[in-house]
């Protein structure tokens, strides 16, 4: 079977597995990327989540051969040489309790601010409420977000 | 060990390595860092360039220890906080007692720490006065350096070998709190940088060489067995390398998580399972033996005065049904541990609660004594009490014993993870109160019915101490009621039981402020004035043997509402609703609440909380837990677990739904400011938020929720 070429953080990668294998699971296992988490499996939960492209998915629901071609970032290499502004505005207001989940809250986030630079109450919580933080991080997640969006840093 | 209590006491009695005087010997490994040379006890130790490690003798799942400990013992010891690292403590005989639950880790440690951390200090300063011929009085420390007279100073770093001589004192001198310097102040996770950058933290993300992965097939009903199966249809499934039987079912072993699902629902089409003796389980059933418990013998859990007769003589008796439904943990890790089991020693990596008894059931498992199983905690991707149980811990172990050498990742799907959870059991609540010709409440009886959690952590055992565990935060009920009558009913549930976030606290003071709420409708009083009628004005009392001070609630209480508007006028459609609870005898909390119902959608809008924990370590970390244990709080008001045909119907987060950011309240939090000893805050502020909420629905809507979870019928 032909191996399947994706760019992940910018490198070219081949993988050589089952085209139908989710790409959480490319990530995770063959890539050693555990960055990106497995929480529900089914496209519920959003701790997988990453780029595709310039999209937030879901890399639970996105097959190998799917992912195939495409260009992939991870919360690994969101910002290869440092921290992203919503990365340093979820360390400024301390969002993380377990911390599990917030990988993809934070991909989600990036994405959502590229769409909306200045992301309003609601169009924050149509995003992360396709989430799932079960420590109850929500009221700081979305400090954060309109933190990042400010530029503002503590 | 008689109650969750005593369990509790000695979970927390001096975790060993208080030991002073401890001198490990390590060793350097190349590219390390270099290794310490002050190391005066195990939880702390000092490197040549200044760097200290600190020990984290709890495990980490969101609550905040990795920084609030460390905090204690960098501020006895005035340390730099931006030297700090950390290191997780690993069962061993220098630590004999990681559990971490109960909200009880700041309480048990933090004289350890404290003690831990003068010690080491006076050492320091000892080791620099003798060198500049001086006393130890004329010296002072801060942020890692010594400072002496005539503009003396030396780092802790250049100190450390010196001190390491010194003898270490018995009873070192602790900090008054009023020259705290670290704790106290808003301080941000230690791992936050980590977590952000998606570091390798959790259970799930240990990679070791030649790791293997694995999937359980268990049957659906608990106690089940596989009787048939056909391996060939997994192994032929593309990165299967083979099925192994182990005492909970049938492990498929894999190159990756993905091929071992495959295989694993490759393997399921082919099994017949005997579903044993609880093929026939169902939530129905089981509430119908509750409601029958209700009317039988039950084991006392506190009594005061004699209620019957004075229910029986009460010029009028008010009494109410209450039903709370079994909850899962659903942290959103997944269970899982990475076990490695050779003939000579074996080790795990895993999120745990519980590493020392993880240790010893998993190394039973792989038929070698405790200290040859080695136990790597990492962060906890949330716990709530589930990774307390060692059932995940030992079926690894299992599995990699039976899969040979290699270090083996059992991976838990979503499934699994609810389906075989150690749930919150169900109970009914049985309420009455008698009240005299004035309308005051002269007997108050509350008999609860369930599974007890306490004989499922036992392995099976009752212990006497079983309906005082079950019945934490209905016998500690606060208020001054001239007779008592607080008892639980055990019904058997053939599911296995654990400890969930609050614990029995939930139902029970969730029932207990709600079935009080009634008790001010029906008398026409108002719900504040009531719960502060009946505090009075008293001080520290007496309840079943443990001390509480009433004064401490009833401020909480008293801000609380003042913070909220209490009485305020509220639009069309809203309500107010309260409730308080002194958290097992130690953190005064209460909480009020303010929701609309509007076309049959509640929404919680807000909750004012006041908290009294005794000196605030972390001011950020408390806050954090009050939110999070609110989000707790609402989404329990949603969520249920039932059983039908021995098993759960709920099997991922489309049919157990749990909070999500859009019906996320805004939490305010109050903290009175305190010198008494510090208490916990990871479980406190959920038990009150749910009798406060639907309290306030009540006074929104006037109807009266004494069943949950919450369904849209309830309010249409």
């Amino acid at each position: 079977m032909p191996a399947f070429q994706l760019t992940v953080n910018g490198r070219r990668r081949s993988v050589d597995a089952d085209p139908e294998t989710p790409l959480l699971w490319i990530l995770r296992d063959n890539l050693g990327l555990t960055g990106t988490k497995f929480g529900c499996g089914i496209g519920l939960c959003g701790s997988c989540t990453v780029h595709q492209g310039d999209k937030a998915v879901r890399a639970c629901q996105v097959s190998l051969q799917e992912a195939a071609g495409t260009a992939i970032v991870t919360i690994e290499g969101l910002a290869p040489h440092g921290l992203h502004p919503v990365q340093r505005a979820w360390i400024e207001e301390d969002v993380a309790q377990c911390g599990y989940c917030q990988p993809g809250m934070i991909m989600s986030a990036t994405a959502l601010l590229a769409d909306h630079p200045h992301p309003t109450d609601t169009q924050i919580d149509a995003v992360i409420g396709e989430h799932i933080c079960r420590c109850g991080s929500y009221p700081r997640i979305r400090k954060a977000i309109h933190r990042a969006a400010k530029g503002g840093a503590r | 060990m008689t109650s969750r209590r005593e369990f509790l006491k000695i979970a927390g009695s001096a975790s060993a390595g208080l030991v002073l005087g401890l001198r490990l010997q390590g060793k350097a490994r190349p590219g390390a860092p270099a290794e310490p040379v002050f190391h005066p006890n195990a939880y702390l130790a000092i490197r040549p360039d200044g760097s200290a490690l600190l020990t984290v003798p709890k495990s980490e799942m969101g609550q905040g220890v990795r920084t609030a400990l460390p905090m204690v013992l960098a501020e006895e010891l005035d340390l730099d906080w931006s030297r700090v690292e950390l290191r997780q403590a690993m069962p061993g005989p220098e630590f004999q007692h990681l559990g971490t639950g109960g909200s009880t880790s700041v309480s048990t440690t933090w004289m350890i720490l404290r003690k831990a951390g003068a010690a080491a200090r006076e050492m320091l300063v000892a080791a620099a006065a003798q060198s500049w011929g001086v006393a130890p009085d004329q010296c002072h420390t801060e942020k890692g350096t010594v400072f002496g007279p005539g503009g003396r100073k030396a780092s802790y770093g250049e100190l450390a070998e010196a001190a390491a001589h010194q003898p270490v004192p018995k009873t070192p001198r602790l900090k008054a709190p009023k020259a705290f310097r670290i704790l106290g102040r808003p301080t941000r996770r230690l791992d936050g940088p980590k977590i952000v950058v998606g570091k390798p933290l959790f259970g799930l993300d240990v990679r070791r060489p030649g790791q293997r992965f694995a999937a359980v097939l268990r049957c659906p009903v608990v106690g089940g067995t596989p009787k048939a199966w056909d391996a060939s249809k997994a192994l032929a499934v593309r990165g299967v390398r083979a099925v192994v039987q182990v005492p909970t079912g049938l492990a498929v072993i894999a190159e990756g998580t993905w091929p071992a699902f495959q295989g694993r629902e490759a393997l399921a089409a082919t099994v017949r399972w005997d579903e044993g003796p609880n093929a026939a389980f169902n939530s129905q059933d089981l509430e119908n033996q509750m409601r029958s418990a209700l009317q039988g013998p039950a084991d006392p859990a506190r009594k005061v005065g004699a209620a019957a007769p004075a229910l029986a003589a009460a010029a009028r008796v008010l009494e109410a049904e209450y039903a709370f439904p079994f909850q899962s943990h659903t942290p959103m890790e997944p269970m899982n541990a990475t076990a490695q089991v050779r003939s000579d020693g074996a080790t795990l990596w895993l999120g745990t609660q519980n590493p020392n008894t993880a240790q010893v059931r998993a190394a039973a498992a792989a038929g070698l004594e405790p200290g040859r199983m080695a136990v790597h905690v990492t962060l906890l991707g949330g716990g709530f009490g589930r990774r307390s149980g060692t059932d995940f811990s030992t079926e690894a172990a299992q599995v990699a014993k039976a899969a040979g050498p290699g270090p083996i990742q059992v991976v838990w799907d979503r499934t699994d993870d609810i389906r075989h959870d150690q749930f919150h059991p169900a109970t009914l609540h049985h309420l009455k109160a008698g009240l005299d010709g004035h309308g005051r409440i002269a007997a108050w009886s509350h008999h609860i019915a369930g599974g007890a959690v306490l004989r499922s952590w036992l392995e099976g055992q009752k212990s006497p101490g079983q309906a005082e565990t079950e019945a934490n935060g209905a016998w500690d009920i606060p208020y001054d009621i001239p007779a008592l009558d607080i008892a639980f009913a055990e019904v058997q549930v053939p599911v296995p039981l654990g400890w969930w976030r609050a614990i029995e606290i939930v139902p029970n003071v969730f029932a207990r402020e709600c079935f009080l709420d009634e008790v001010a409708h029906a008398t026409g009083k108002d719900p504040l004035a009531l719960r502060l009628e009946l505090l009075g004005r008293r001080g520290r009392v007496k309840l079943g043997g443990e001390e509480v001070d009433i004064a401490r609630l009833r401020r909480v209480l008293e801000l609380a509402a003042e913070k909220a508007g209490w009485g305020r006028k509220l639009p069309a459609g809203h309500g107010l609703g309260l409730a308080c609870h002194a958290y097992d005898r130690r953190t005064y909390m209460a909480e009020v609440a303010e929701v609309s119902v509007k076309k049959g959608q509640l929404r919680v809008h807000k909750v004012v909380a006041a908290v009294d924990c005794g000196i605030v370590l972390n001011p950020e970390g408390l806050a954090g837990q009050v939110e999070g244990g609110v989000a707790w709080g609402v989404s329990a008001l949603f969520s249920q677990i039932t059983f039908e045909k021995g098993r759960t119907v709920q099997e991922n987060f489309d049919t157990f739904p749990v909070l999500r950011s859009p019906d996320m309240p805004q939490v305010e939090v109050h903290t009175i400011a305190s010198l008494e000893a510090p208490s916990g805050m990871g479980e406190p502020p959920v038990p009150v938020c749910l009798p406060a909420v639907l309290n306030a629905v009540f006074a929104a809507t006037g109807k009266r929720l004494r069943r949950l979870p919450i369904l849209s019928a309830d309010l249409a």
